[in-house]
């Protein structure tokens, strides 16, 4: 498919399209359309009774469908995080009319639907596929929705954007049929700043774009992160590696990992095993020795397709401002100023800004969304942001290019639809799998557990005595919810039918990535938001002086102190 | 799937066409209330119903059956496990949604 759509660019037909936005050329269109022709096809034979649930299994997984507790999920993909208002507007209108009013955004920038019926999804992807959008990849042993930065081609902290790249990723790993039965799922994140916010080093493959000595534009390669019940933080098998061999070195990785990844016991195929298990010195040798090969053939893209997929993320025409309106309002009213000094990042150019919108109402669920939130959202975004919309991985939304003396109009209108909570990195900004209240493989709930901790914690001048503060909450150690890279991780377990929860601390996603510990016994679940309270009221009293972050005295004080505090032992 | 568990169990699936719950009934028909359920406290019960759901799957009717620990309250058999709970109800944390909505859930 992308030999075919190498040789006929010439051809493609841009519609109408946004500035800042990959659209789909006719190839897209027609296999995503004759997905969910095949798709009604094996759903008819399916209620037919033509084919069992083992062999229809697989057909409904590689189209994201799932069967959870109560009824079937859908998990959509939103690649690389990236919406326009026009597709925020048909996801609303899928949740009204398939679901029941509400979707769930994912820790992996995908939107979920909890109620979908089977034998309404052929109608529901059809209508995702006339606005671009699929569930295609996002389950099974193949390689996942490619996540990046939520902040990518807006933040002034980025040496490139990663997005032409991941979309260059999406097309190259969509129905790739040497990667479509690997040893497990495989998941890629791509960013181009300092700052990670896409746990590369989380991630199976993480791209890092850099420059070398000569400022040539390249990657770091970092292989074999992962969460699960073995967590790994990735590893540097390559410095650098010019942009223009990004997809032979990829498709080098994914063969060593598929001809030596594990096949026989699922909780050993990921490829952080394979590479521990060869031991990363010989991986990075095979993968060398297999891109040696790699490279000779016409594997990479040719510079006129980057060109071509490049051309569509050109930012939009933002003129350069200096006005003071939103200072000067915020001067009168203090939930706008903790808002604006909470929510709105540096955007690369001067008085502009980007917009997180906390999914994280205080008492409410982690990264859910009404349908009339979501038509709020894409409202504003097409009024105020040329469109565009991100989904972060921390489960918010985020508008990415908003002229600074919009602001306050923004900020009302979020506040009406309770889109307005000045939490964003704080405490109550908490990550949480949806758990045993809608997850068939979940042990304990974690949706109350964030509940509670953000009605305890509610106040936002505590909140931001406190400081940056990452809570991330998995219901189980599959770790959806990324305990293991919490600053204060939570796992659910279940202990003869009781829901109890362990408490992990010093994990990082971030550029410092590290891995949580343990520091003991689960507590139940009455109890876990006083252990919580008890962490905190250490950290407060212990910190070296305001500037100390959570993390950064839990790794100078080690976790000795805080097990002392939860448990009485040292 | 014919997991041995302890005490008296229920037999609970997942319909084809919408995913719903429902419970597995001593007419071995099919309740959306686990208090309708056929409280199973012999094996030569649990064999019984089982291969009467076992049925419904080969008709393709339910996706699949499982067993799931119950006990006998006043209003009948009730699961024991928050997994079982949960899914006889629905999210505890949208106690809008789900059969518990309708005022149905044991």
């Amino acid at each position: 498919m992308l030999g075919l759509r190498f040789a006929a660019t010439w051809v493609i037909n841009l519609k109408e399209r946004l500035p800042d936005m990959y659209a789909y050329d006719h190839y897209d269109h027609a296999i995503v359309n004759a997905r969910v022709d095949e798709f009604r096809d094996q759903v008819k034979r399916r209620i037919a009774g033509e084919i069992s649930e083992e062999e229809f299994r697989p057909m409904r997984l590689q189209n994201g469908l799932y069967l959870q507790l109560h009824a079937y999920m859908l998990r959509v993909a939103i690649p690389y995080g990236t919406l326009s208002s026009t597709q925020m507007r048909k996801l609303a209108h899928i949740a009204r009319v398939y679901d029941k009013g509400y979707g769930h955004f994912t820790t992996r920038q995908n939107i979920q639907y909890n109620w979908p019926k089977l034998v309404e999804t052929p109608d529901l992807l059809d209508e995702l596929a006339s606005v671009e959008m699929h569930a295609i990849q996002t389950s099974g042993n193949c390689i996942r929705n490619v996540t990046t930065d939520q902040f990518a081609g807006a933040t002034p902290e980025e040496v490139d954007d990663p997005r032409p790249y991941a979309e260059l990723i999406r097309q190259w790993s969509t129905f790739h049929p040497e990667f479509a039965h690997l040893p497990r799922k495989f998941k890629i994140a791509v960013t181009g700043a300092s700052k990670d916010r896409a746990a590369i080093r989380w991630h199976d493959i993480g791209l890092i774009l850099k420059t070398d000595k000569e400022g040539q534009l390249g990657f770091e390669i970092v292989v074999g992160g992962g969460m699960g019940r073995t967590p790994v933080i990735g590893k540097t098998i390559r410095d650098f590696l010019p942009k223009a061999d990004l997809l032979s070195y990829l498709e080098s990785i994914l063969r060593v990992y598929n001809a030596w990844g594990d096949r026989k016991n699922k909780y050993r195929a990921r490829i952080k095993i394979t590479l521990d298990d060869i031991g990363e010195a010989e991986f990075t040798r095979l993968v060398e020795e297999e891109w040696e090969r790699a490279r000779q053939t016409p594997l990479d893209a040719p510079a006129v397709e980057e060109a071509r997929i490049r051309a569509m993320f050109t930012s939009p025409p933002l003129e350069v401002l200096n006005d003071t309106v939103a200072e000067d309002f915020a001067t009168d009213n203090a939930d706008f100023k903790s808002w604006l000094n909470n929510a709105v990042a540096d955007h690369k150019v001067p008085g502009h800004g980007i917009v997180t919108i906390s999914l994280k109402p205080h008492g409410g669920i982690p990264g859910d969304a009404s349908a009339e939130q979501m038509e709020i959202v894409a409202d504003l975004a097409e009024r105020y942001s040329s469109s565009e919309i991100r989904v972060s991985h921390e489960q918010n939304l985020i508008l990415p290019h908003v002229a600074r003396h919009d602001l306050p109009t923004i900020w009302e209108a979020l506040k009406a639809a309770d889109l307005a909570t000045a939490n964003v990195g704080l405490l109550t900004d908490i990550i949480a799998c949806p758990g045993l209240d809608y997850c068939a493989l979940a042990n304990a709930r974690s949706i109350p557990i964030a509940q509670e901790l953000g009605k305890h914690f509610d106040d936002l001048a505590r909140l931001n005595d406190i400081g940056e503060l990452k809570i991330k909450i998995s219901g189980c150690i599959n770790s959806c919810g990324h305990h293991h890279a919490g600053h204060i991780g939570i796992l659910g377990v279940d202990r003869k039918g009781e829901e109890l929860y362990q408490i992990m601390l010093g994990g990082s996603g971030a550029e410092d990535a590290s891995r949580a510990e343990l520091l003991g016994r689960g507590f139940p679940a009455d109890e876990i938001v006083g252990a919580v309270q008890t962490v905190i009221d250490l950290y407060l009293d212990h910190r070296a002086d305001r500037e100390e972050t959570f993390l950064q005295a839990v790794r100078r004080l080690g976790t000795s102190p805080f097990k002392e505090a939860l448990y009485g032992t040292g | 799937m014919a997991k041995k568990l302890k005490g008296p169990q229920i037999i609970l699936s997942n319909r084809l066409d919408d995913g719903r719950v429902q419970f597995l009934t001593k007419d071995t028909s099919w309740s959306f209330q686990a208090h309708d359920a056929w409280l199973l406290v012999s094996e030569d019960e649990r064999e019984a119903a089982m291969a009467a759901a076992q049925a419904f799957v080969q008709s393709n009717q339910i996706v699949d059956a499982e067993f799931a620990e119950a006990e006998l309250t006043e209003a009948g058999p009730r699961p024991t496990h928050p997994k079982y709970i949960i899914q006889n109800a629905g999210p505890t944390v949208r106690r809008d949604l789900g059969y518990q909505s309708e005022g149905k859930a044991a």
